[in-house]
């Protein structure tokens, strides 16, 4: 049916336009690189080249010393594994209620959840800034960790109660008839096999707070209080003299995000599409 | 170090108290939910944990106790009446998660709805922080909405259009351009595990990162796009003749360089989830399209369309949701002083008149309709959507 | 050790009755199997027991003592459950052990029980490797382990050799019969399929559509069944019915169907009655017409011949009525041949039309 020759130039085509794709994709990635390698008195310049001429790591010993570059950092980290945790631990019993009960309430319950994700980010950041003001927590962790907690509670729940969903009742109740109970059951059967569902879970929650940075900007004013993406906008901001700066600690958050999302990816992705599907 | 540290345990032993706190409250109710001694005893608690509560913290002291006696004849009616003790297990293992909702969702919405029927704005935080006092000014803030511009210059209907335009420019984009790189992807038989990585690397950067890293780009003299652009006539000439050249993005076209940005951040994704779809599509369907003689076309538009639906308008529909409520990209780009307004969709402009102009309850107010927007746009969705799930069959 | 007594349990998921006024009595010591089709209640009433599920009426009885109120735990049952439902995240020793470790026997006496257990079925060498890495066969006999350690006073199993292929399922049988007799202790098996139901069982238990049809011993619920419903579970191949009427014939009785009449024992004190006549294929005797003698008894075609070995199935038709014989295969017979017929008397089992009783 085909000619010979026609699949070999269609082919050539297909990997043509993929590599031109994937080349605008890590095109950002690239130009960070290349920006954070130049020397000093280069920062502004009109060349392209990947590897700029006379290029030094200067930049990443700058953005170490000169900057609290590591403090936010530091920060960052704080209210996230706190978040995180905190999020997790309320997903992962409430799930296993939507999971293995009906109860009053369940299915509304559910359907309420997935009703939060409509509801505009910039709706709940202001009477959050303003019930945080008047408990006097602005520049705490505390305030952050308040603000952060349930941000991902509903994605978290939704996609725990998919893994529950998928190991078999029988093994609770095996668990019954070895003389346990409905908790212990939870405890010492599901919560241990869930262990991939609850790191997916704990690692979304986690990327959704070490990424944000709307709420922190209004709830962070102290610049030692700053979590990373504070930073970089100040950095980014004062564009031409810092931008190698800029670059370098960019380069320095994005390799292990890009490396843990890539890891999960695929959990997160039948997540999204499960969570959306069913609703 | 040490100090945030024991800060942090400080915050997670505070926790779990409370929780275990709130537990073992709610399940002595289940435990005696038939005895008479409960809803007295319960109110007692009830006083005596609101006294200690507003000894503890400074505000609203009265409405305090009177909420935590409310709190306790509520529950031992439900108990009592509706649930009799029953459901005792599920209900105790979402406790936790549905207070923190409650507390942080649902008691912010309704704040916020108050604060949309009263005047809060700079003027009057300080004095509303330290007495919780606030001027009732009815619907005046709604009224507002629609007469006075959200930042200093743009209206509330050019917003709204714009915002219309940006979401549905952007699903489409975004849609197409995954679907074409699904497509692509799906064709190949090497390398596609590495393609793949590549291709998501937009979704998987932090957007913090990605769009400022961008917005740089975008700059006018050493920007990346505007050196490539001026060095066309080196290498284009015939383009350059078209008269295609340097742009001045962020000054003159910041809604193109946003929507610019939001595409490349979103394509993936959809990518994603297309792709997904067509490698669950059997090879059989196709191979019997084949024989019964339809083209690629055919076949596309027969056998692919309708068979990733089901994937594709879930998406779709969250992909419209967050771009509607995409703030990041618009404000990285254009939310630092001299910023312009010509990039502003609705939600942006609303984070900027709370945080740039501190029209806080003028904000609530504008947060409400662009809320009742979201909701009607969606519910007309979600019937279309219905609608031709119908013509599919 | 103990006996197990259930009074008049009843359940419904909503407003479907999945089972009604369930009474039976298993010994102590007794070999008990639940056999029907599927969704005819009898892992719901293997759940019951277990505590798994509370029933709408009725008692559960354990030992002479009411466990209605009482959870699975306390009930001092062990289960066998068709997916074996092991751990996946413990070895087997851990998950024989299990019970044992809530419960929280000291660790010498857990490590006996393990062992013993063990040796008993064979899977000393398996103690340390986890579910995944086991066969069908060898989880089986894991979860079999996992029930024996704890030492229970009653054993129930729910469709334990479902998901084994024929010929582990087989050797599994076999097992489960040698097991009960070396440790005498009281078992409830629930099963769909009916050999399985007659080699195992002291008593069999036939449920259908949530009602108990028939309780008695392998023996008896095949030769004597209750009604239609047991008489064409039980057997394979399955019992053939023929509709007609009991008339009067002197003395005796003859049974007439359309196209088939026939003398049959017993009085004429059913004349007249609408009934249905079973007669199990084996006893259905079936000889080659010789040339150019006149035909004895009934005369049928043959339809169709399936040949199984030792045996053949022959499908007959008689006028319009179909019988279904299985003979040795060694009887010259093909399909198109006309064949002499003959029903052996006293298995013919009758039963009322209306109720499905047998007279």
């Amino acid at each position: 049916m085909v000619e010979r020759r026609a699949p070999n130039l269609r082919g050539l085509v297909i990997h043509g336009l993929i590599l031109f794709a994937c080349l605008v994709c890590v095109f950002p990635l690239l130009r960070i690189f290349s920006v954070s390698l130049r020397p000093g008195d280069r920062i502004i310049s009109t060349d392209l080249a990947l590897i700029p001429a006379g290029a030094s790591f200067a930049a990443y010993g700058k953005v170490l010393k000169q900057t609290n570059f590591l403090l936010w950092l530091w920060n960052s980290l704080v209210i996230t594994v706190t978040t995180s945790i905190i999020g997790v631990s309320l997903a992962s019993t409430a799930a296993y209620a939507f999971s293995r009960f009906r109860f009053p309430g369940s299915k509304l319950g559910l359907a309420l959840l997935l009703g939060t994700q409509m509801i505009p980010a910039g709706m709940l950041i202001l009477p959050l800034f303003l019930m945080i003001m008047r408990l006097h927590l602005t520049n705490t962790y505390l305030g952050m960790v308040i603000a952060y907690s349930v941000s991902s509670l509903p994605f978290s729940i939704w996609i725990l109660k998919g893994y529950y969903d998928t190991i078999p009742r029988s093994l609770e109740e095996a668990a019954l008839v070895d003389g346990t109970d409905h908790f212990g059951a939870f405890l010492r059967i599901v919560l241990p096999l869930s262990m991939p569902a609850l790191s997916i879970a704990f690692l979304f929650n986690f990327t959704q707070a070490w990424n944000e940075y709307l709420v922190a900007r209004v709830i962070l004013t102290n610049s030692l209080m700053y979590t990373w993406p504070l930073g970089l906008f100040g950095l980014q901001g004062q564009y031409l003299t810092q931008w190698g700066m800029f670059s370098a600690s960019a380069l320095l958050v994005t390799i292990p995000v890009l490396g843990v999302f890539l890891y999960s990816s695929k959990w997160l992705i039948s997540g999204l599409t499960l969570g959306g599907v069913k609703g | 170090m040490l100090g945030s540290l024991l800060q942090v345990l400080y915050f997670v032993a505070l926790g779990t108290l409370s929780v275990a706190v709130l537990e073992g409250y709610l399940y002595l109710h289940f435990r005696f939910w038939d005895k008479r001694w409960l809803l007295p005893i319960g109110l007692l608690a009830a006083v005596a944990a609101g006294c200690s509560a507003a000894a503890l913290v400074p505000l609203g002291r009265a409405s305090l106790i009177v909420s935590a006696i409310a709190t306790e004849a509520c529950l031992c009616f439900v108990i009592q009446y509706l649930l009799r003790g029953r459901f005792t297990l599920p209900y105790l293992l979402l406790a936790p998660a549905v207070i923190g909702l409650l507390l942080l969702i649902v008691y912010p919405l309704a704040f916020e709805v108050s604060l949309a029927f009263h005047d809060l704005k700079l003027n009057t935080v300080m004095h509303w922080s330290r007495t919780g006092e606030l001027p009732f000014v009815g619907v005046k803030q709604f009224a507002r909405v629609f007469t006075t511009s959200p930042l200093s210059e743009v209206t509330f209907w050019q917003l709204l259009l714009r915002t219309l335009w940006w979401t549905v420019i952007n699903v489409v984009l975004h849609v197409t351009g995954g679907f074409a790189l699904a497509l692509l992807l799906n064709e190949v038989k090497i390398l596609r595990g590495v393609y793949r990585t590549l291709l998501v690397i937009p979704w998987a950067m932090p957007q913090v990162v990605a769009v400022l890293a961008l917005r740089g780009e975008f700059q006018a003299e050493f920007g990346a796009f505007n050196i490539m652009l001026s060095r066309l006539d080196r290498w284009l000439p015939w383009v350059a003749k078209l008269g295609i050249g340097p742009v001045q993005w962020l000054g003159r076209h910041p809604f193109l360089t946003c929507t610019l940005i939001n595409v490349w951040l979103g394509i993936p994704f959809m990518m994603v989830v297309i792709l997904g779809g067509l490698q669950s599509i059997s090879r059989n369907y196709y191979d019997a399209a084949a024989i019964d003689g339809a083209s690629a076309f055919q076949q596309f538009r027969m056998i692919t369309l309708p068979l990733i639906k089901p994937v594709l308008v879930p998406a779709v529909t969250l992909g419209a949701v967050w771009t509607f409520n995409n703030i990041n990209v618009i404000y990285l780009v254009t939310g630092q002083a001299g910023g312009s307004e010509g990039a502003d969709i609705l939600v942006s402009a609303l984070y900027k008149s709370a945080f740039t102009y501190y029209r806080y309850s003028y904000s609530a107010a504008f947060a409400i309709v662009i809320f009742a927007i979201l909701f009607i746009v969606s519910m007309a969705w979600l019937k279309f959507s219905k609608s031709t799930e119908s013509v599919y069959g | 050790m103990a006996s197990v007594t259930l009074h008049g349990i009843g359940k419904s998921f909503g407003d479907t009755e999945v089972l009604s006024q369930v009474d039976l009595e298993v010994a102590d010591r007794e070999f008990l199997v639940f056999v029907g089709p599927s969704g005819c209640g009898k892992s719901t009433l293997l759940r019951i027991i277990a505590g798994l599920e509370e029933a709408s009426g009725g008692d559960v009885l354990i030992g002479g003592q009411r466990v209605n109120d009482r959870s699975p735990r306390d009930r001092e049952i062990a289960m066998v459950f068709q997916d074996y439902a092991l751990y996946p995240h413990m070895t087997v020793e851990e998950n024989m052990s299990f019970g044992l470790r809530l419960r929280g026997l000291p660790q010498g006496e857990i490590r006996a029980r393990v062992s013993q257990a063990a040796g008993i079925l064979q899977i000393m060498p398996l103690l340390k490797r986890t579910p995944r890495q086991l066969s069908g066969g060898q989880r089986q006999r894991v979860a079999i382990g996992r029930a024996i350690v704890r030492k229970p006073k009653v054993f129930l199993f729910d469709e334990p050799l479902s998901n084994l292929d024929a010929k582990l399922r087989e050797e599994m049988r076999v097992e489960i019969a040698k097991l009960h007799q070396k440790l005498r202790t009281t078992v409830i098996y629930v099963t769909h399929d009916q050999i399985e139901a007659m080699t195992l069982a002291n008593r069999i238990a036939i449920l259908n559509k949530g009602r108990l049809q028939q309780v008695g011993a392998p023996e008896e619920v095949f030769g004597q069944p209750a009604n239609t419903f047991v008489a064409g579970f039980i057997g394979s191949p399955t019992m053939n019915f023929v509709d007609g009427a009991i008339e009067a014939n002197g003395t005796g009785a003859i049974f007439r169907a359309k196209t088939l009449c026939l003398n049959i024992p017993g009085d004429a004190a059913a004349h007249g009655a609408s009934v249905i006549l079973g007669i199990r294929p084996d006893h259905v005797w079936v000889s080659a017409l010789e040339e150019g003698q006149a035909a004895q008894g009934i005369v049928a075609d043959v339809e169709v011949v399936e040949l199984l070995g030792s045996k053949k199935n022959l499908h007959l038709l008689i006028g319009d009525t179909r019988l279904l014989a299985s003979v040795d295969a060694s009887i010259p017979v093909r399909a198109g041949d006309s064949v002499s017929v003959r029903l052996k008397t006293g298995a013919i089992r009758l039963f009322d039309k209306a109720s499905g009783n047998r007279l």
